[in-house]
């Protein structure tokens, strides 16, 4: 929630005119109208897997198909027997998806991932191949970095998200929050935006506290709270004038929010439930998400109106004892198929404001800041390069998207090469591809390259070229 | 302009405590204020680490067990005379950072603590910072956690070979932003890591967790050649294999060697500049210019430019840190964040606060047999929900000891405030307004500030100070009002205060405290 000069400027007049004790009093009337006019009546919710995943056990091909012997190189590579991580074609036969576009290979999904099968037969998840940026970094730290400013090649001053760039797009107050992150943390994705990001791990929680010997000075005491955040908002000094700024900003959400959990437990008891039953994390903090997304939808406070959201899975880290049918990278995917499902058949009965069904206004996309080594190890596999990713929504066209890395020719270092030449039949997707199109598409950006610069360099190494329209969104 | 001659001011001798421990005390302040920095320093650095290592009962993948060893631990943090070199190993647990989620052994979880401890602040005999990250590289849980214990000949597994350069030593790039290293010096020094094992049990020779080299999973074949290709600087071209003088046993050594004689594309030790790059984050704040960490450098002699046989020296570092004058500079505009441990164990430390505990039992499993063990969960007095141990709200604060988030460690300064973790802090701020009682484990406003005060200013002054706030509210400040405010319910002229009034002093002083700790000034050390 960092802020440039200019919008700190823009929120601090606001905050030392009102403070911070009336949520909604600042807020637009003509918000929704105003958002609905730059974005559409819209949600977008980013998946991240932390850590690295292994996309070759994620879509993995079933047979050589027609041509491109992926599948035999495959079996070379991913070992049988004790820490071996190879997928019989025999456990893949109720996870095939479509074929890989250019050499025909049958792929199908980790057996692990039905739930993405599912949706995926619904017509409702995307499966794009092949996703990176040139010269792979394969350091988690800088990889993530290059994921979530969209900038891999620093051409923008700073370090601020490339979701932080486009809310600077989009019309919220400076008292309104427009994005919650539920993770300890906000998501650099999110970092340099005009408006509030919240992050907190459940809602329930997510209460101001207040001594309970004596709850007849509370309101002294927010009182006195508020007004110490205020004055701290205008201190000289940047760091104390930001925790200025983020303590008003809670108690003005801490005021909404908590209070939206009651309505959804209360109005939708099945659907509560479920979550409950996958005994994840992914899937409880997705049911935050719903949560939300329910008050938006019934107008439950007019202080919660926020679109835009990110959920963080770790684990996929996998050096060692990834596991191949079951095992650590099984179990992520398991839990992340079933949890997914689980909210998006929630959005998918739940009805919208406007009619129709929720589902059918949010986008979610998954992505991870790396794949994995091609040539595994005893028991795992090292950082890689090029990867899946998935979008899921009720608008999305199903279907198999961009080309299957090219597993039978690696670098010097075992990993999938980059490619945008034209005509590759294993041509890359560069990733700002797939947000640009979401971007460009869901959010109706109309020249997503604003938000994502495009690289110099050589055409056929370099993306130079965008290709916003992806085709898994109309 | 300030050296090691310069005398401490009190707000110097008050800076300097505070950034090197968690509360000052009236005793060392009273020592420090007239001292050089440079004798203050000396006796802070002082002494090698104490023996300290957290206790562990039964070595069993257990929460609650790895509850008692977080515990034991924290309640050390809250009572031990060794303030810095606890605020040191919290940094090294950090820089280090092993998580037993992954590691499962609290046997190695406690003994890396006791290791970071021992070196936390150099001055161990014959032991230097090149010798630290030497002993790291057998440390029994980081073996595990980066999966040295994996890496074996013809499957080399590249995650501590990767990690030792990215976040131990080098830094993915220097100060320029020019690469350090390329993939290839990855492949080259995993191999050398290759064969790296621990023991499984005390045997002959070499106790439980101890490292050995299994010859026949070691790779001993093509020369391993690093830093041959970054950009034209470095130590172009070392090979680890150094040939017959240097058994298989000794290359992991000859790594670290190798890595500490890098230079960066200004010539630079990358070593040297990285870590004390961060000491500096941590000790004094953020963003220290390249000017301030070369003269540390050059000051503490860390790089052995000056003089090779007393490189490396830890002590000297942390020396030439705690006498620049960028260290002064920041008492004036703190920005640097509490980590939650900070908060937590300054908080109980000013308030003279000791832990309270509950006892439970719960049956665990030991080398195939059930016991019955009693298990203490510490907690603030009265607070004795399960969900409100110390470790668990430390966890929501975004600390969660012994298991760092992954080997990055954790995110500091902004990164630890947003809205969940904010909520958190102040959920701590009212338990423990509300750990209302006797002894040693209750919040006893009436013990602390004078209650003959009836000034409303004269109060929110007493406990400021008392609360240690660095930028102390100033007369007439917004905030300072705000809190007199608040004592005054906004009367105008109001009737003196009378805190001997029970019930106005549960209600206000105790709310008065509570609103100091959430304050945005409190969170800054």
């Amino acid at each position: 929630m960092a802020l440039t000069r200019r919008q700190f400027i823009k929120r601090t007049g606001l905050l030392t005119a009102g403070g911070f004790l009336a949520p909604g009093v600042f807020r637009n009337p003509f918000l929704e109208r105003a958002l609905a006019d730059a974005m559409g009546d819209k949600y977008l919710i980013i998946l991240q897997a932390d850590g690295g995943n292994d996309g070759l056990n994620t879509v993995i091909p079933v047979d050589d198909g027609s041509s491109g012997a992926l599948r035999m190189r495959y079996e070379v590579v991913r070992n049988t027997g004790s820490g071996g991580l190879q997928i019989p074609a025999s456990a893949l036969s109720g996870t095939e998806i479509d074929d890989d576009l250019s050499s025909g290979t049958p792929l199908a999904l980790h057996p692990g991932l039905s739930g993405f099968k599912t949706l995926f037969d619904a017509g409702k998840l995307a499966v794009i191949q092949g996703c990176g940026y040139p010269n792979q970094n394969l350091s988690h730290a800088t990889s993530k970095g290059f994921w979530q400013t969209g900038d891999p090649l620093g051409m923008l001053p700073g370090t601020a998200g490339w979701m932080g760039r486009y809310l600077l797009s989009v019309p919220y107050g400076p008292l309104d929050i427009s994005a919650v992150n539920v993770r300890t943390e906000v998501a650099a994705e999110f970092a340099q935006t005009g408006t509030n990001v919240l992050a907190f791990t459940k809602l329930k929680t997510f209460t101001f506290p207040y001594d309970d010997y004596d709850p007849g000075d509370n309101l002294a005491k927010r009182t006195a709270y508020s007004a110490v955040c205020t004055a701290a908002s205008v201190a000289a000094e940047t760091t104390r004038k930001f925790l200025g700024n983020a303590g008003g900003a809670t108690l003005t959400a801490s005021q909404s929010y908590p209070a939206i959990e009651a309505t959804y437990v209360a109005d939708r008891p099945t659907w509560n439930a479920g979550y409950t039953t996958l005994h994840s994390s992914l899937a409880n903090d997705l049911r935050e998400v719903a949560k939300i997304i329910y008050a938006v939808e019934n107008n439950v406070d007019p202080a919660v109106c926020a679109r835009f959201f990110q959920v963080r899975n770790g684990g996929y880290d996998t050096h060692s004892n990834q596991g191949a049918l079951s095992g650590r990278h099984n179990n992520l995917h398991v839990e992340v198929g079933a949890a997914v499902e689980q909210f998006y058949n929630d959005l998918d009965n739940m009805p919208a404001n406007g009619g129709g069904m929720v589902s059918d206004k949010v986008c979610i996309v998954w992505w991870s800041e790396f794949s994995r080594r091609i040539n595994q190890n005893s028991s795992g596999t090292d950082h890689g390069s090029q990867g899946p990713m998935f979008v899921i929504g009720g608008t999305v066209s199903s279907g198999v998207y961009g080309n299957h890395p090219n597993i039978n020719v690696l670098n010097s270092q075992g990993n999938t090469i980059y490619s945008q030449a034209a005509g590759d039949p294993y041509r890359s997707t560069d990733f700002r591809d797939v947000f640009g199109t979401i971007l460009r598409h869901w959010l109706g950006v109309t020249d997503p390259t604003t938000i994502f610069p495009l690289d110099g360099g050589d055409p056929t190494k370099f993306w130079t070229v965008p290709h916003f329209d992806l085709g898994f969104l109309p | 302009m300030g050296d090691a001659t310069t005398v401490l001011s009190d707000t110097d001798a008050r800076h300097l405590l505070r950034r090197t421990g968690f509360f000052i005390s009236t005793r060392q302040l009273k020592s420090f204020t007239g001292k050089t920095r440079g004798a203050a320093a000396n006796s802070l650095i002082r002494g090698a680490g104490t023996r300290f290592k957290p206790r562990v009962r039964y070595n069993v993948d257990d929460v609650d067990l790895e509850r008692e060893v977080h515990d034991n631990w924290l309640n050390y943090m809250v009572s031990t005379t060794h303030q810095f070199q606890e605020k040191l190993v919290l940094f090294w647990h950090d820089h280090f950072a092993c998580s037993n989620v992954d590691v499962q052994n609290l046997t190695f979880m406690a003994n890396q603590n006791q290791l970071l401890r021992r070196h936390c602040k150099g001055k161990v005999r014959h032991a230097t910072f090149k010798d630290f990250v030497k002993a790291i590289n057998k440390d029994a849980a980081m073996m595990d956690f980066l999966d040295t214990v994996r890496n074996r000949k013809n499957k080399p597994n590249e995650n501590y070979a990767r990690e030792l350069q990215e976040l131990f030593t080098l830094g993915v790039t220097d100060l320029q932003g020019n690469a350090n290293y390329t993939q290839d010096d990855i492949v080259q020094i995993a191999r050398a890591f290759t064969g790296w094992s621990t023991q499984q049990a005390n045997g002959p020779g070499l106790k439980y967790g101890d490292a050995y080299l299994d010859p026949v999973q070691h790779d001993g074949g093509a020369p391993k050649v690093v830093y041959t290709t970054v950009g034209g600087f470095g130590p172009s071209g070392s090979d680890i294999t150094l040939g017959g003088s240097n058994p298989p046993e000794a290359e992991i050594d000859t790594v670290i060697d190798i890595i500490f004689a890098h230079r960066d594309s200004e010539g630079q030790s990358t070593v040297a500049r990285f870590i004390t790059k961060k000491l500096l984050e941590y000790l004094a704040g953020p963003n220290p210019p390249k000017t301030v960490i070369d003269e540390v450098i050059a000051n503490s002699n860390f790089d052995g430019s000056s003089d090779p046989s007393t490189a490396w020296e830890l002590s000297a570092l942390l020396h030439a840190i705690l006498v620049h004058d960028f260290f002064y500079a920041t008492a004036a505009q703190p920005s640097s964040v509490k980590w939650p441990a900070h908060y937590v164990v300054s908080t109980l430390r000013q308030l003279k606060m000791l832990l309270d505990y509950t006892s439970f039992t719960k049956t665990i499993t030991v080398d195939g047999n059930d016991k019955i063990v009693s298990i203490r969960r510490y907690h603030l007095l009265n607070d004795t929900d399960n969900s409100n141990s110390l470790r668990d709200r430390l966890d929501d604060m975004g600390q969660l000891l012994l298991n760092p988030p992954s080997v990055f460690g954790w995110d500091w300064e902004l990164a630890w405030t947003n809205s969940g973790t904010l909520l958190a802090r102040y959920d701590f701020a009212v338990a423990i307004a509300q750990a209302r009682g006797t002894g040693r484990t209750a919040f006893r406003p009436d013990k602390l500030v004078d209650l003959g005060l009836t000034d409303p200013g004269d109060v929110v002054d007493a406990v400021t100070a008392l609360l240690q706030v660095q930028d102390q509210f100033p007369v007439a400040s917004a905030e300072r009002n705000a809190l007199i405010d608040y004592l005054t319910d906004s009367v105008v002229n109001p009737p003196p205060l009378d805190l001997r009034d029970v019930a106005y002093r549960n209600r206000k002083l105790h709310g008065l405290f509570c609103l100091i700790l959430e304050s945005p000034a409190y969170q800054l050390q």
